[in-house]
């Protein structure tokens, strides 16, 4: 907790629990707080990263950060150059991560910066249509590379005549499956490049709006001003739209639905499926839905155990099978577009009807099309990148995996996911030595299994401790646009934030606030569900309480009274999916799932963004 | 010319024979606003009244002897010239017109001996510009034709209060000119009433309907008596951006014991209670965004939730007007004509401040 000066603990002091003891080793050394960089580390403000990483870190899991570290903080330094910005630095402490909005830079630089911001990102907007279809080209061709990375199936006792007759081909799955890490890894990082590329105009541009709509109405409420810039997202709501027109086609046959609303799990229901022609053809049209609009994580994307539609296609089916019951009792399940645009539309306009001048209502037009020039980009990159891209990347690794445990080297195909991705080539190069190598070669499974078994237990073990939030001193003043939008760090939230965590382990915390995202007030049982998984013990009319949520979530909110997230502001997922079904939501709490406790009644006030705990449970 | 005209029968045109006030609710019937009904007695009642009783030759003689600059004088004026006008009895055929209407409010509400409201409507009144607000009077909780008689001269009276003479001296504004209406208006049971803002009187934000209330009558409200709960609305996402519940240790009811309006306690568990619930704020918002669209412009509005009735059948208007401080201050750019451009360039170029 921060000392009377408002200072966090020095992340050179900072003891994590003896659980968690070597978890060092889990992560790249350019990770860990350490002393030739302490005088810088400890003048700079490391707050837990909870949107990112809210869970411990499995260390293969931990690509996507030191990818977007990178990404994001290049766009802002030496792409697009926002002048007093600098990038977001990362650090680890015990299996979690901290990040920091690093000071700007000097004047000159913010001189120099000011130059290629206003040549480069101008263009950008100038162009923006024309550069999200080429975005979307070049993004759309990584994921088929990657897919058609070829992991060899296992080492053959000898290679097939054919790679030898009559000319040997000269290189063997030894080096094919080395190089298939490699490109994989490379692959994820490149992607990551290109996840960032409009966002921090986008965010930007958010923060330009939002600053005029508050400049013009003073009390506009930041709910009010999501609502203005929302539109109809069309990769962002595609899972679920192609969700709904499958269940339309299976209710339009007695034989499909009747399979499809029973009890049996997704597989039983697919092996009678293709018992029947008409079973058959459904199941055709699932499997051409489902590249791309299934490669939805049942998470944020962030970790491997999180599953997706593919892997986990009980969810999926289970979805349909709502959606074929609420089609029986003559319910829509679709939601219109027409009309989420229309509203916005009219809302945009009752809003433009009362500035009072004709040059603010010039400039009020000028912010809102820069805005809704780029906005798409913040929902459409997310199915793209964190969606797509990454569950072909998990279903390419467990391939790998499979190798590794066919070697010895592993006990199951995702203890792959717990060496880092600088330890894998390691590994892998060991299997293929031992297959060159003959027969008979002793192989060092043991040592990789121990680390592998060690790991999971230091994970595990983390998910009990509840690390301090923030460390360092808190900055003067920040200029980067994530750290702004995503995080809010340049109101009191983040002071009630802190506070909020304090007392929440003195066991005392009633009401929680955050970003009042979704308009109206419910009141009920509150549900927390840390999983998507655990979804089946939602009832309907409970409050969602999780920790975000994200497009494979969307059929639950059908279901529920209100929702309540740790993480995610008025952009976010739930806020968007909340205003549209009209129910209301609290986004951004930082605690909710760690205060509120199944069962709890709760209160969510989505005009005021506080949740109250009315009643706790038992 | 009539000598009282209902209020739905009434719009601005009329305001020269009805006054602000008067003309205010024929308009916001003609809305589609819920008014309690009632009836204007016209200005032309008022000058029939002065001249047919011969008054208006002694009124003019009084006040031309006053001495201008001096407070006694114009305190004994104004005191001469309403006593006058409060004692000489109404020609039969006016006061016939009142009880006439009177009592087709009682069997149009179904009720005998009505309570109603009887409020002086001015015809400078209302004016942005000439604001009188607090000068004209309003009587509650009147019932039968005498009472009502006697408070509409009483409110003839307060035309010629000492602030109105001095007033129309200092701007020049001849007397005889000068006429009177008053409003004759079915009371609400008021559980809880208040004032409405079309636009937040604090920070002038045009996208916000601001909502003061309270247990009882509005009077509390408006007088200043006790502090009001307050709501802060969105009018285009019909959001509550800002609610405050007071302690509210007052309201104004009405007591059969003395038969006259009076301040009571409010009992312990109802002072902090809100004294609206979500859909009337709702409503009452619709209510305040339909007056402005009317009206096209900001605007000042007592509202009445009734008791006796279920929503949304229990809310009402009372009174609407032109809202006069933001108003007249004249619009100015507050982004300063900058593009989308120059705007995001600004927006790159700051750095916020982390509050201490």
């Amino acid at each position: 907790m921060p000392d009377e000066k408002g200072r966090f603990p020095d992340p050179h002091e900072y003891q994590v629990p003896p659980e968690l003891e070597g978890w060092e080793e889990m992560y790249p050394s350019h990770y860990l707080f350490t002393q030739d960089r302490a005088d810088w580390e400890k003048n700079q403000f490391w707050y837990l990263d909870k949107i990112h990483a809210p869970e411990p870190m499995p260390p293969l899991d931990q690509i996507f950060q030191e990818a977007w570290q990178i990404s994001l903080s290049q766009y802002t330094t030496r792409v697009f150059c926002i002048p007093p910005a600098q990038g977001i630095a990362q650090r680890m402490v015990g299996p979690y991560m901290y990040i920091c909005a690093i000071a700007p830079p000097p004047d000159e630089i913010i001189g120099e910066k000011a130059a290629h911001f206003e040549k480069r990102v101008f263009y950008v907007f100038e162009h923006y249509d024309e550069l999200w279809d080429k975005w979307l080209t070049k993004f759309k061709a990584l994921g088929e590379e990657m897919k058609a990375v070829e992991v060899p199936a296992g080492l053959p006792k000898y290679v097939p005549d054919d790679q030898v007759l009559p000319a040997p081909i000269g290189v063997y799955d030894s080096f094919n499956l080395m190089e298939a890490f490699d490109k994989l890894a490379n692959k994820m990082i490149k992607g990551w490049q290109y996840h960032f590329e409009m966002l921090n105009l986008t965010y930007l541009a958010y923060l330009m709006f939002a600053d005029v709509a508050r400049k013009l109405f003073p009390g506009i409420s930041e709910s009010s001003i999501g609502k203005m810039v929302a539109g109809a997202y069309v990769s962002m709501f595609k899972p679920e739209e192609e969700l709904c027109r499958l269940s339309r086609l299976a209710h339009a046959d007695p034989g499909v639905a009747d399979i499809l609303k029973g009890g049996a799990t997704a597989e039983e229901k697919i092996t009678a499926l293709e018992n029947t022609p008409e079973g058959k053809a459904w199941l055709a049209e699932y499997d051409q839905a489902k590249d791309p609009w299934f490669y939805v994580s049942c998470g944020s994307g962030w970790y491997h155990h999180e599953g997706s539609w593919l892997t986990v296609p009980e969810i999926p089916y289970g979805y349909i099978k709502s959606y074929l019951e609420r089609l029986d009792r003559g319910e829509t399940i679709e939601r219109s577009l027409a009309d989420i645009e229309k509203e916005r539309d009219e809302v945009i306009a009752k809003y433009k009807a009362l500035i009072q001048t004709d040059e603010d209502r010039e400039s009020f037009d000028g912010a809102f099309k820069t805005i809704r020039t780029i906005y798409r980009y913040a929902e459409d990159h997310l199915f793209w990148v964190e969606h797509w891209f990454h569950t072909i990347w998990f279903g390419k690794i467990r391939e790998l995996g499979k190798v590794a445990v066919d070697a010895g080297m592993i006990d199951e195909v995702d203890d792959i996911f717990m060496f880092n991705r600088y330890e894998i080539p390691e590994l892998l190069t060991e299997v293929s030595t031992g297959w060159a190598l003959g027969v008979d070669i002793p192989m060092r499974g043991s040592h990789y299994k121990a680390k592998a078994a060690k790991r999971k237990k230091i994970l595990e073990a983390a998910r009990e401790w509840n690390p301090t939030p923030a460390l360092g001193v808190p900055p003067e003043e920040v200029a980067e646009p994530f750290t702004i939008m995503l995080w809010g760090v340049t109101t009191d939230r983040v002071k009630e934030w802190l506070k909020g965590v304090d007392a929440s382990s003195a066991g005392d915390v009633s009401e929680i606030k955050g970003f009042a995202s979704s308009a109206g007030v419910a009141e009920g049982p509150a549900r927390v569900l840390k999983m998507l998984k655990e979804i089946v013990d939602l009832q309907p009319g409970e409050i969602l309480v999780c920790p975000t949520t994200n497009p494979s979530w969307a059929p639950v909110f059908t279901n529920i009274k209100a929702a309540v997230t740790d993480i995610g502001g008025l952009t976010s997922h739930a806020a968007i999916v909340c205003r549209e079904y009209g129910i209301p939501s609290v986004t951004g709490t930082g605690l909710a799932t760690q205060v509120i406790k199944t069962g709890d009644i709760i209160r969510v006030d989505g005009e005021t963004g506080v949740v109250t705990i009315v009643e706790k449970a038992g | 010319m009539a000598y009282i005209l209902n209020f739905k029968d009434l719009d601005k045109s009329a305001l020269p024979l009805v006054g602000g006030k008067n003309a205010s609710l024929g308009e916001l019937i003609k809305a589609s606003i819920p008014v309690p009904p009632g009836f204007a007695v016209t200005t032309e009642s008022y000058l029939r009244f002065i001249t047919d009783t011969g008054i208006k030759e002694e009124i003019l003689h009084i006040v031309s002897e006053l001495i201008t600059g001096d407070m006694n004088s114009l305190n004994e004026t104004s005191d001469k010239i309403r006593q006058l006008i409060r004692s000489v009895k109404l020609p039969a055929e006016i006061r016939a017109t009142i009880d006439s209407a009177y009592g087709e409010l009682c069997t149009m509400c179904h009720v005998d001996a009505l309570p109603v409201a009887v409020r002086s409507s001015a015809t400078a009144e209302d004016l942005p510009t000439a604001s009188f607000a607090g000068q004209q009077d309003t009587y509650l909780w009147i019932q039968e034709t005498d009472p009502v008689v006697e408070k509409v001269q009483q409110c003839w009276a307060s035309l010629w209060t000492a602030r109105a003479i001095d007033y129309r001296i200092k701007n020049k504004f001849p007397h005889e000119k000068v006429l009177i209406s008053v409003g004759v208006q079915k009371m609400v049971n008021a559980k809880a009433a208040g004032v409405m803002f079309t636009l937040n009187p604090t920070d002038g934000d045009i996208s916000k309907v601001v909502i003061e209330g309270s247990w009882g009558l509005g009077e509390t409200v408006v007088s200043g008596s006790v502090n009001p709960d307050k709501f802060v609305v969105d009018k285009v996402v019909m959001e509550t951006t800002d609610k405050k519940v007071s302690t509210k240790h007052i309201e104004c009811v009405y007591d059969p014991e003395t038969e006259k309006v009076v301040d009571a306690d409010v009992v312990e568990e109802m002072q902090c209670r809100c004294c609206l619930e979500d859909k009337e704020v709702k409503a009452l918002v619709g209510m305040a965004n339909l007056i402005e669209q009317h009206y096209k412009r900001p605007m000042d509005i007592e509202w009445a939730i009734d008791k006796d009735l279920d929503y949304p059948e229990n809310i009402f208007i009372v009174q609407a007007r032109p809202e006069t401080v933001w108003s007249q201050r004249k619009p100015k750019t507050v982004i300063g004509g900058k593009s989308g451009y120059q705007l995001l360039m600004e927006q790159a170029m700051k750095r916020i401040k982390i509050p201490d």
